[in-house]
C-alpha cells in the first residue's frame, strides 16, 4: 500500500523512479565533430555491421557481405534474407546472422557452403554476434516480440525479452546466458567475462561464466548498441541514437504511446531515428532546433552520431560525435582496423573512417 | 561661465584617523566623462562619496560652479546637480521599479497608474527593458543597474558619478549603457566614471584620473594613456600580462563527477538544465544576465528551490540530493560565494573576523550556543593573513572595506567551511586589478588542491583565463561546452546568443 502510494506520489510530482530526466553529454561524452568531419569510405543501400579479422574489412550490406579493398568493394556473398549481423572469428571463419533469426557459420568469408547453420523458434531478432570465450559464439537476441527492424516498437512497448545466447559451433546447441533483458544489442567478449549493452536501460552490464550480472556502465546519455574490441585495450561502443527527455517522457505516458503507436506512422512516431531532417511531418521541429535556417549541434537530437571509447574496465575514455546538425548519425557498428576507426551510419548509409592520430588530434584540440 | 564644473582641493576624509583619501586635488570639466581609476582601497569611493554628499571632507574644498559648498547628505548634493549611481546598488528592494524611480518626489496624492505610465515611456526613451511594476528585489543584478541610472538620469543632474556601472552588465548592455552616457555628455551633463575595465576608461573617457592609496597619481587625456600605463600608475607595478593576458596552453584533467544536475528547472529562470562538474577542475560557466546560471548554482546551493513538479534532479557525489535551505548544502560541502555580496555575502555592520567565523558556524548542525570571540578571532586572522584582506584591525566592520576585500572576505567566509564544490559568482564584480590576480590565484590554487570549482562569470576574459572546461548557458540551461583549448570570444558568444 505504502508502495503504491509511493508511486502514484513519484509519478504525481516527478520525483525517484519517475523522474524524467537524461544526462548530458560531458565528462568522456563531451560533444565534438570528429565523426561528423569522418572520411566517407563509401556509400551503401542498407549497411548494418562490420567485422574484420585484423586485415580486411567486411560489411554487412542487405543481403550481401562485402569486402573492402582499398577504396572499392567487393561481395564477398549473397543471402536470400538481410545480414542482421557480422563477425570473424579467430579460426578464419565468419558467422552471419540472417533476418535476426539464424546463425550460419562459414569456415572462411568465401566458403561455399556453411559448416553449421544454428537456429531457433524462439530466436527472434540476433542483431550483434562475438566470438565467445571457449570457442563458442555469442549472440544477443534483442527482442523475442519483435525482428530486428522493428526495434523501435520494442521500445515504445518497453519490451524486456532481450537475451544473451551461447552458440556451440560444433555441436550447434543453443544455450541462454542472459534473460529478460531491455533490448540486448551488441556484446563482446573479454576473457570469460561478456560486456552486453542493454539498449532500453542506456547500460553495459558484465556477465560472468556463472551468469552473475554486473552493471559497469550506466545512466548513459544514449541508446547503447554494438561494442568491438579495439586494439590497445578496452573496447569501442556505438551509439545508434542519443536520448531526449520528450522521448523519455513518451515513454512514461503508456495511453498516449499506445494510441501513438495504433495511429501514426511509425516514421514520425516521437521515438528515436537513425536521421532526421527528412520531413517536415516529423516531431521535434522548430526554434529549439533550427534558428535562421541553422541547425543548433546542441539541440535536443532526434538522431545522433556516436562511437564511446571504453577502457578494460568499460569506463568510458572519449566519444566521437556527430552531432544534431550533423548526418553521420545512426552508428551501429564500429571497428579498428590498420591505426583507424570504421563505423556505419546506418542513417545516411555511411561507412566512415577516422584514423586513430585524426582522433586524437582532434581530442587534444 | 567657467569650465569647470566641479573642483576638490586638498581633499582629504579620515576614518579613525587613517586616511582613505589625502590632499587629492579633483577637476571636473563640463560635458566631459572622466574615469576615475584605481585599485581597491585606492580612494575611488570615498571621494566620489564625497562630491554625492554621503560623506564629508575632514578638510580641504569642494567647489561646484566656483561656490563652496560642502554637501552633507545625497539630498544637498542632489540640489547642487550631482547624483550618484551606487556600485552596491541603493534601491528599496520592496518596492516596484517606477517608485524607486520617483522615490523622493512623492506628491500628496499619488497616482500609481500615472507613476507607471511615466516610468514605462521614461524607461523606454532610455532603451532599457525594465518593467516599471515589477518589484526591484525580484529583478537581476543588472536591471537594477539600469533603474539605478535611469533615476540619475531622471533627476537631471548636471553631474552624475557612476561607481562600477558596467560590472553587471552583459557586453550588449554595456553598448547601450555607452551610447546612454555619450548622449549624456551631448546634454551636457558631466560623468565621473568609476570602472575596473581599463579598456572601458579608455573607450569611454575624455580624461583619466589615477589615485594609488588614497592620493592623486595622475590625470591626463585618455589618449595619452594606454592599459599598461594605466596599470603601471595603478599598482606601481607591470600586471598587464599577468591579468587575463596569456590564453591557456594546457588544462587540468578532470576528477571524479563532484555535481550532476539533470534537467533541472525553476521556473522561468532555469529551464531543463543539466551539467556536471569534475574534482580538480575549475568550471566556468558563462552566460548573458537572464540565462539561469545563477539560479541554477543557488538551487544546488539550496539558496533558491527548485520547481516542486518535475523540477529535474541534483546529483552530489552519486546521491540525489534537494536542498531546501542552504544549511544542509553546506554541510554537504558545497559553498557559494555570492555575486550580490552586499545583500547575500556578509552582515556589512559585523568585524571582519565574526563575518569569517559566522562561515564556520553554518557548517555546524544547530548551530552553538556559546561562541568563543578568541576562536573567531583566532580563526579571523589567520584568513585575513591567508588572503591579505586589508584592513586597520581586526575589529574592522566589512562595510567599511573596500569592494575587493569585501569580496575577499566572502570567499573567506565560505573557504572556512572546507568544501568540496566551490562555486564563485562573478568573483571580481566591482574589484581592482590587483585583487583579481590574487583572487583569481586563489581560485587557481583552490582547484589544483582537488577541489571543484566552479566560476560563474559574464565576462569573457575572465572565463577564458581560469577555466579548464567552458559551459555556455542561454535561455536558462546549457547549451554547449568548449574545453579551454579550443574556446574563442566568437565561439563562446555564438552559443550564448543563439
Amino acid at each position: 500500500m505504502i508502495s503504491a502510494l509511493k508511486t502514484f506520489t513519484d509519478r504525481f510530482l516527478g520525483r525517484g523512479e519517475a523522474t524524467i530526466t537524461v544526462p548530458s553529454f560531458d565528462g568522456a561524452l563531451k560533444p565534438n565533430q570528429i565523426l561528423e568531419g569522418a572520411e566517407t569510405v563509401g556509400q551503401f543501400d542498407a549497411p548494418e555491421d562490420l567485422a574484420t579479422d585484423g586485415q580486411t574489412l567486411y560489411i554487412a550490406d542487405g543481403a550481401a557481405i562485402l569486402r573492402l579493398d582499398g577504396v572499392a568493394t567487393a561481395e564477398v556473398r549473397r543471402f536470400d534474407r538481410a545480414v542482421t549481423a557480422l563477425c570473424c572469428l579467430p579460426d578464419g571463419g565468419i558467422a552471419v546472422a540472417l533476418d535476426g533469426r539464424e546463425v550460419q557459420v562459414f569456415a572462411t568469408p568465401s566458403a561455399l557452403s556453411a559448416k553449421a547453420t544454428l537456429s531457433d523458434p524462439s530466436i527472434h531478432a540476433i542483431n550483434a554476434l562475438s566470438a565467445g570465450p571457449g570457442g563458442t559464439l555469442v549472440a544477443t537476441d534483442g527482442s523475442a516480440a519483435h525482428p530486428y527492424r522493428q526495434w523501435a516498437y520494442d521500445l515504445m512497448e518497453r519490451g524486456r525479452t532481450g537475451r544473451v545466447l551461447s552458440l556451440d559451433i560444433a555441436s550447434g546447441s543453443i544455450r541462454t546466458v542472459a534473460a529478460d533483458l531491455n533490448y540486448a544489442f551488441g556484446v563482446c567478449a573479454a576473457g570469460d567475462t561478456l560486456f552486453v549493452s542493454e539498449s532500453w536501460k542506456h547500460r553495459i552490464v558484465a556477465i560472468t561464466p556463472n551468469r552473475d550480472r554486473r552493471t559497469v556502465l550506466d545512466n548513459l546519455p544514449v541508446y547503447p548498441s554494438r561494442l568491438s574490441k579495439a586494439s590497445s585495450g578496452g573496447f569501442w561502443l556505438t551509439a545508434f541514437a542519443a536520448r531526449t527527455q520528450l522521448v523519455e517522457f513518451v515513454l512514461r505516458e503508456n495511453a498516449y504511446r499506445r494510441r501513438m503507436m495504433n495511429e501514426i506512422d511509425p516514421e514520425y512516431w516521437i521515438a528515436p531515428k537513425l536521421k532526421s531532417g527528412q520531413s517536415f511531418l516529423e516531431p521535434m521541429q522548430g526554434a529549439h532546433i533550427k534558428t535562421m535556417g541553422v541547425v543548433k549541434p546542441w539541440a535536443p537530437p532526434r538522431s545522433y552520431g556516436l562511437v564511446i571509447r571504453l577502457n578494460d574496465s568499460g569506463v568510458p575514455i572519449y566519444a566521437v560525435h556527430s552531432r544534431v546538425d550533423g548526418a553521420n548519425h545512426g552508428v551501429v557498428a564500429a571497428v579498428e582496423m590498420d591505426g583507424s576507426l570504421f563505423a556505419v551510419a546506418k542513417g545516411p548509409g555511411r561507412l566512415l573512417r577516422a584514423p586513430l592520430t585524426m582522433i586524437e588530434q582532434g581530442l587534444r584540440a | 561661465m567657467s569650465d569647470t564644473i566641479l573642483t576638490l582641493r586638498n581633499a582629504t576624509k579620515l576614518y579613525a584617523g587613517v586616511p582613505a583619501i589625502e590632499n587629492v586635488d579633483f577637476e571636473l570639466r563640463r560635458g566631459e566623462i572622466h574615469a576615475l581609476v584605481g585599485e581597491n582601497g585606492a580612494g575611488k569611493s570615498t571621494l566620489t562619496k564625497v562630491m554625492a554628499g554621503v560623506v564629508t571632507l575632514t578638510s580641504g574644498t569642494m567647489q561646484v560652479n566656483g561656490v563652496d559648498v560642502a554637501p552633507r547628505t545625497p539630498l544637498e548634493a542632489r540640489h547642487l546637480g550631482i547624483a550618484m549611481v551606487f556600485q552596491e546598488n541603493s534601491l528599496v528592494p520592496t518596492m516596484t521599479v517606477a517608485q524607486n524611480l520617483f522615490l523622493g518626489q512623492e506628491h500628496f496624492y499619488n497616482r500609481l497608474r500615472g507613476i507607471y505610465i511615466a516610468a514605462q515611456q521614461f524607461l523606454q526613451s532610455l532603451n532599457f527593458d525594465v518593467t516599471p511594476t515589477a518589484t526591484v528585489g525580484l529583478l537581476g543584478a543588472a536591471k537594477k543597474q539600469m533603474v539605478e541610472i535611469a533615476r540619475a538620469v531622471l533627476h537631471e543632474a548636471k553631474v552624475i558619478i557612476f561607481d562600477e556601472p558596467t560590472a553587471t552588465l552583459t557586453p550588449e548592455e554595456k553598448k547601450y549603457f555607452f551610447d546612454l552616457v555619450r548622449d549624456l555628455k551631448r546634454r551636457g551633463v558631466s560623468i565621473v566614471f568609476i570602472s575596473h575595465a581599463l579598456e572601458e576608461a579608455l573607450i569611454l573617457a575624455d580624461r583619466i584620473t589615477i589615485l594609488r592609496d588614497g592620493k592623486h597619481v595622475v590625470t591626463d587625456d585618455a589618449s595619452k594613456f594606454d592599459r599598461a600605463r594605466i596599470v603601471q600608475a595603478m599598482v606601481g607595478r607591470d600586471l598587464s600580462n599577468t591579468l587575463y593576458g596569456t590564453r591557456k596552453t594546457t588544462v587540468r584533467t578532470a576528477g571524479a563527477r563532484v555535481l550532476t544536475v539533470q534537467n533541472l528547472k525553476m521556473a522561468p529562470m532555469v529551464k531543463n538544465n543539466s551539467l556536471s562538474v569534475f574534482a580538480g577542475q575549475i568550471t566556468g560557466v558563462f552566460g548573458l544576465v537572464g540565462a539561469g546560471r545563477t539560479e541554477t548554482f543557488k538551487v544546488v546551493a539550496g539558496v533558491l528551490k527548485r520547481d516542486f513538479f518535475h523540477g529535474g534532479e541534483v546529483i552530489l557525489h552519486d546521491k540525489p540530493v534537494r536542498y531546501r535551505v542552504p544549511a544542509p548544502a553546506v554541510r554537504a560541502g558545497i559553498a557559494y560565494v555570492t555575486e550580490d555580496r552586499k545583500v547575500e555575502g556578509f552582515f556589512e555592520t559585523m568585524s571582519v573576523a565574526r563575518n569569517i567565523y559566522l562561515g564556520l558556524l553554518a557548517k555546524v548542525p544547530g548551530g552553538r550556543f556559546f561562541l568563543s570571540r578568541r576562536e573567531a578571532e583566532k580563526i579571523g586572522n589567520s584568513w585575513v593573513e591567508k588572503l591579505r584582506v586589508r584592513s586597520t584591525g581586526n575589529d574592522m566592520k566589512v562595510v567599511e572595506l573596500s569592494g575587493g576585500n569585501q569580496q575577499k572576505v566572502v570567499i573567506a567566509k565560505s573557504l572556512v567551511q572546507n568544501p568540496d564544490l566551490i562555486i564563485f559568482d562573478e568573483p571580481t564584480r566591482g574589484v581592482d586589478v590587483g585583487a583579481i590576480v590574487e583572487i583569481h590565484e586563489l581560485i587557481q590554487r583552490l582547484a589544483d588542491e582537488g577541489k571543484a570549482v566552479v566560476v560563474i562569470s559574464s565576462y569573457l576574459p575572465e572565463i577564458m583565463a581560469l577555466s579548464d572546461r567552458i559551459l555556455v548557458s542561454r535561455g536558462g540551461k546549457v547549451v554547449e561546452e568548449f574545453s579551454a583549448l579550443e574556446a574563442t570570444e566568437e565561439k563562446i558568444m555564438y552559443a550564448a546568443v543563439h
